[in-house]
């Protein structure tokens, strides 16, 4: 397994993508953290100002850290940068044909899978955590001045859910990759499915909720990237309350964080499996 | 003890067999060829012998699998694909990735490098490369671990003829070391002077096994040439003495040409015999006119021959032979099987 681990930390590491993307991906985040709080703050001073306490606090900290991807129906984008990463782990093997001479290198198939997994899983891991913690440097320099609340274990445990979101996603779709074999269809894949099918169906459900008179189907809400942004999602836009949603039903509508990821986990899981067999059966 | 051992190394695609059984040993100290048409099963054969595609039978590297093997850089390497590589990545950083897993010393990649003739572009993506660039790549990553074992897969693929030479040069070199060579080409001039053994197949099945000599010898093209003005004497002479142990052709009026026996014993058979002899050669047929007579049959893939010139496309040509009149070999036959013989002994 130390074997397969090397290979794998020297393949990424050898790589100018792996910088650029990984570098990109910290840069747009926090500079994003920047300009929106720099915009917020020079043109409406009014808006943030005095004491902020409690959930107001606790929203705005979390959403200067993660690029508001606390708010539903938001997504983390740094999730989306990196995980690029996981598709060019698998993509890069059959699309150079570096498979073989990977499997001549390292011939015990699983460890090549597991090392995959365990490398890129840790190197998106320090991505979220950089580009968090330097968010949240950028947000304070515009929120010097206001009398915030930090709440350290909150925004703690937010950092912690886009790690767990992040590395998710990311294995769910160097998964894919592996079953589909083909690095463009799966980066295309991860934007066209939770940014276009998904929310095309989601939209759909709310006009037909409309027509109808009902709130959009229940079920929606157990779509594998729905279910996914639940993990880091904790204000709802729809939510006539406003507040940091935390006490929600495991699998009610919406869906707990434990109930995104058991709902997300068992997608990842399964296609997690799926790659597994597939690549312990077929042809190098 | 044979390092390399394949038995009944086995793979179909869909129902149709890419390789059907093949067994065979690849011998230390020896360059052992492995020969076949296009679409023979060569890389198919190559990438069941390291577990890479999922078959039947065993590949055995010192009585180990090679998925067994822990660091097996150390112990076999291999060139499968003529550009296996990233085009960003440089060609050292390439071979430090490879060498990682094995423990090999970044100055080793350096040593490899210097030794394919790539110290200068080190430092460069590979984006660029040639594919005799990219080939001495992948040799240098095979090359990697000094194994004791090297699998090929037409790594001459793309060289130029100086490049070609060195890799002769290199495999001679790194058999007589003791190491065992498997490698695979379509340059069957060169193999014939590199390789000590010839595994050749056709159609995923063995056709032949064994020293490159005895591959040669199985040609009907070998043959002892006679010009002779008492050309029908002798063939019936040599006919006699052949006991269907060969073959003997009265080829024009002058000229008899025979298989199976030697010069020296046909000019013996004259000398006893009173029969004046103007001319008396043998002729040795070459790798590749046996090649091309073994597999003859065995093409996955054969060409329409392109029709003569001046006639509509569709017509059929000439089927091809030589002029009337020239020497002709004598017609194919099989190793150890009977030549085609007169019943009576007399020539055909």
């Amino acid at each position: 397994m130390i074997d397969a681990l090397r290979y794998e930390w020297t393949r990424i590491t050898t790589l100018r993508s792996t910088w650029w993307i990984s570098g990109m991906s910290v840069l747009v985040g926090a500079g994003f953290t920047f300009v929106v709080w720099m915009f917020l703050r020079l043109t409406s001073p009014g808006d943030i100002e005095g004491e902020l306490v409690g959930d107001g606090a606790r929203f705005y900290y979390n959403a200067a850290m993660t690029q508001f991807s606390n708010v539903d129906p938001m997504f983390y984008l740094v999730t989306y940068a990196v995980a690029i990463l996981g598709i060019l782990s698998w993509g890069h093997e059959y699309r150079h044909s570096m498979i073989r001479a990977t499997l001549t290198t390292v011939p015990q198939r699983w460890t090549v899978w597991l090392a995959k997994y365990l490398v890129v899983g840790a190197w998106v891991s320090v991505v979220v955590v950089l580009t968090c913690v330097l968010s949240l440097v950028c947000a304070m320099l515009w929120f010097a001045g206001l009398d915030a609340d930090f709440d350290a274990a909150y925004l703690l445990a937010a950092l912690a859910k886009r790690v767990v979101y992040t590395v998710m996603v990311t294995w769910l779709v160097m998964s894919a990759t592996v079953l589909i074999r083909h690095q463009t269809f799966a980066l295309v894949l991860l934007y066209l499915w939770p940014l276009g099918v998904e929310t095309l169906i989601r939209f759909m459900g709310l006009i037909v909720g409309a027509i109808t008179g009902d709130s959009s189907p229940d079920g929606l809400r157990f779509m594998p990237f729905n279910a996914a942004g639940r993990l880091v999602q904790d204000v709802s836009i729809t939510d006539p309350t406003g507040g940091i949603q935390d006490s929600l039903d495991l699998f009610g509508n919406p869906l707990s964080f434990w109930g995104a990821f058991l709902v997300f986990g068992l997608y990842t899981f399964v296609l997690m499996a799926a790659s597994i067999v597939a690549f312990q059966k077929r042809d190098a | 003890m044979a390092v390399i051992q394949a038995r009944g190394l086995a793979k179909a695609y869909g129902g149709k067999t890419a390789v059907g059984g093949l067994s065979f040993d690849v011998l230390p100290g020896t360059v052992t060829g492995f020969l076949g048409p296009n679409g023979a099963g060569k890389s198919t054969t190559m990438r069941l012998m390291l577990g890479l595609d999922r078959g039947q039978g065993t590949c055995t590297f010192d009585g180990k699998p090679f998925t067994d093997y822990h660091q097996p850089m150390r112990h076999v390497g291999a060139v499968l694909e003529a550009k296996p590589f990233h085009p960003t990545r440089t060609a050292r950083n390439h071979l430090r990735m490879l060498a990682a897993p094995s423990g090999v010393p970044d100055h080793r990649v350096d040593e490899v490098l210097g030794l394919v003739g790539l110290g200068d572009v080190a430092g460069k993506a590979p984006s660029t490369f040639s594919l005799g660039m990219g080939q001495r790549l992948g040799l240098a990553a095979a090359l990697l671990g000094n194994p004791h074992t090297l699998i090929l897969d037409e790594p001459a693929n793309g060289l130029d003829p100086q490049g070609i030479h060195w890799l002769r040069n290199l495999l001679r070199s790194l058999a007589s070391e003791g190491r065992s060579v498997f490698v695979s080409s379509h340059l069957l001039s060169e193999m014939a002077l590199m390789a000590d053994h010839l595994v050749v197949i056709g159609r995923g099945h063995m056709i032949a096994n064994g020293p490159i000599e005895d591959f040669t010898k199985q040609s009907t093209r070998n043959h002892v040439f006679v010009r002779t003005p008492q050309a029908r004497e002798l063939a019936a002479l040599v006919g006699q003495r052949l006991a269907g142990e060969g073959s003997v052709q009265l080829a024009s009026a002058d000229v008899v040409t025979v298989v199976g026996l030697d010069a020296e014993a046909i000019g013996a058979l004259a000398f006893d015999n009173g029969i004046r002899v103007h001319e008396l050669s043998t002729r040795q047929a070459t790798l590749e006119e046996a090649f091309l007579e073994m597999t003859g049959n065995m093409q996955e893939f054969q060409a329409v021959a392109p029709p003569p010139q001046g006639s509509p496309y569709g017509q059929q040509p000439p089927p091809p032979g030589p002029p009337p009149g020239s020497e002709q070999p004598p017609p194919p036959s099989s190793y150890g099987e009977q030549g085609p013989q007169d019943p009576n002994g007399g020539a055909r």
